[in-house]
C-alpha cells in the first residue's frame, strides 16, 4: 500500500484503521511498520476529526415517542367470541371431521400449484424493491 | 450471512406485544440517529422515526427473508424520509425567500463561539446532503463501506469520494481541532 492510498483511507474511514475496509487492514499495517513517523502523522489528523465528529450526540427520546410507536404496531389475533363455551369433545369431533374432508379432497381434486414464485409474490410488496431501486 | 432481525420481525408480525417493543428499542436510537445527523433537528427526527416504524409494522407481515438485510432496508426507508423532509424545506426556502440577505452567521462563522457538539452539528447541516448521508451511515451508523454503498445506491469507490470530501470539508469548517488535541 502507498502512503497516497493509505492517506485516501484514513481520509475517508477515520484513524482507526479497525474500522477500515477489511481488505485494505493488512496492507495498511504493512505500511505502519514499514513507515511509522509518517503514518502516524496521517492517522493524528484523521483522529482529531473523528474525536471531533464523536461530540456530536444524537437527539435523546422524547417522552411518550415509544408509545406512540408501538400504538401502531400489529396486534396479536382477537380471541374467538364465545370460543370457551364451545366444549372439548365437540373441538376434537370437529377437528376430526375436517381432518377427514381434508384427505378425502386431496383424493378426489388436483392438489394446487404451489409455485415458489407465486407465493412470493403473493405476500410481497413493492416496497422492498422501491427503497433500493429509487435513487436518492 | 444471516439477519439478526428476522426472527425478531416475524414475531412482531405475529403481534407479539414483547417483540414489537424490543424491535423498537433495537432500532429506534438507530433511526433518531440517523435522521437527527441528517436533518438536525430532534423534532423532525423523531416524526421520521415514528413514519418508518408505521412502515416497518405494514412490512413486517410481508418480509421475505434473504431479500434484504433489515436494518438495510430500515436505513434506506428512513433516507428516503428523511430526503422527502429536505426537499420541502428547500422548495420552502425557494418559494419563500428571505427579505433581505442572510447576514448572520453562516455555517462557518461563529463556529468559535459554540462547543465542539455543537460547532460539529453546524458544519455537517453545511455539507452536501450525499456527503453528509455518508458521514452519518460510516461514521456514526457503522455499517461497513459495501453495506453503506448498497444503502446509497453508489459504489464504494464513489462512497469512498464522498467520506473523504465530507471529512475535508468538516475539517475546514472545525479548523482549529488541534488545539483540542493534547500529544503525549
Amino acid at each position: 500500500m502507498t502512503l497516497e492510498r493509505f492517506a485516501a483511507l484514513a481520509e475517508a474511514y477515520g484513524g482507526d484503521v479497525a474500522r477500515w475496509p477489511q481488505g485494505e487492514r493488512e496492507g495498511a499495517a504493512q505500511l505502519m511498520a514499514a513507515e511509522p513517523a509518517q503514518v502516524r502523522d496521517i492517522l493524528a489528523r484523521a483522529d482529531d476529526l473523528d474525536a471531533a465528529l464523536a461530540a456530536y450526540s444524537p437527539p435523546r427520546v422524547a417522552t411518550g415517542l415509544v408509545d406512540r410507536i408501538v400504538a401502531g404496531a400489529p396486534r396479536p389475533p382477537a380471541p374467538r367470541p364465545f370460543g370457551w363455551l364451545v366444549p372439548a369433545g365437540m373441538g376434537a369431533g370437529l377437528a376430526a371431521a375436517c381432518a377427514a374432508g381434508m384427505v378425502l379432497g386431496a383424493r378426489l381434486s388436483t392438489p394446487p400449484v404451489q409455485d415458489p414464485d407465486s407465493i412470493v409474490a403473493a405476500v410481497s410488496d413493492e416496497d422492498v424493491g422501491a427503497y433500493f431501486d429509487e435513487e436518492a | 450471512m444471516g439477519d439478526p432481525d428476522e426472527e425478531l420481525l416475524s414475531r412482531v408480525a405475529a403481534g407479539d406485544p414483547a417483540a414489537v417493543r424490543a424491535l423498537v428499542a433495537r432500532k429506534l436510537p438507530r433511526l433518531l440517529s440517523l435522521a437527527g445527523r441528517m436533518l438536525g433537528d430532534g423534532q423532525e427526527a423523531e416524526d421520521v422515526a415514528q413514519d418508518a416504524f408505521i412502515r416497518v409494522w405494514k412490512q413486517a407481515p410481508k418480509w421475505r427473508p434473504g431479500v434484504a438485510k433489515f436494518d438495510t432496508w430500515l436505513h434506506r426507508v428512513a433516507l428516503n424520509l428523511c430526503y422527502d423532509r429536505l426537499r420541502r424545506r428547500r422548495e420552502i426556502a425557494f418559494a419563500e425567500p428571505p427579505e433581505r440577505a442572510d447576514e448572520g452567521p453562516g455555517p462557518d462563522r461563529g463556529l468559535m463561539a459554540l462547543d465542539t457538539g455543537a460547532r460539529v452539528a453546524v458544519a455537517m447541516a453545511a455539507l452536501p446532503d450525499r456527503q453528509r448521508e455518508a458521514i452519518v451511515l460510516c461514521h456514526y451508523q457503522e455499517l461497513g463501506n459495501i453495506e453503506a454503498a448498497a444503502v446509497m445506491g453508489v459504489s464504494v469507490e464513489a462512497l469512498e469520494s464522498l467520506l473523504g470530501r465530507g471529512r475535508r470539508a468538516l475539517r475546514a469548517a472545525l479548523g482549529d481541532l488541534k488545539e483540542g488535541r493534547h500529544d503525549p
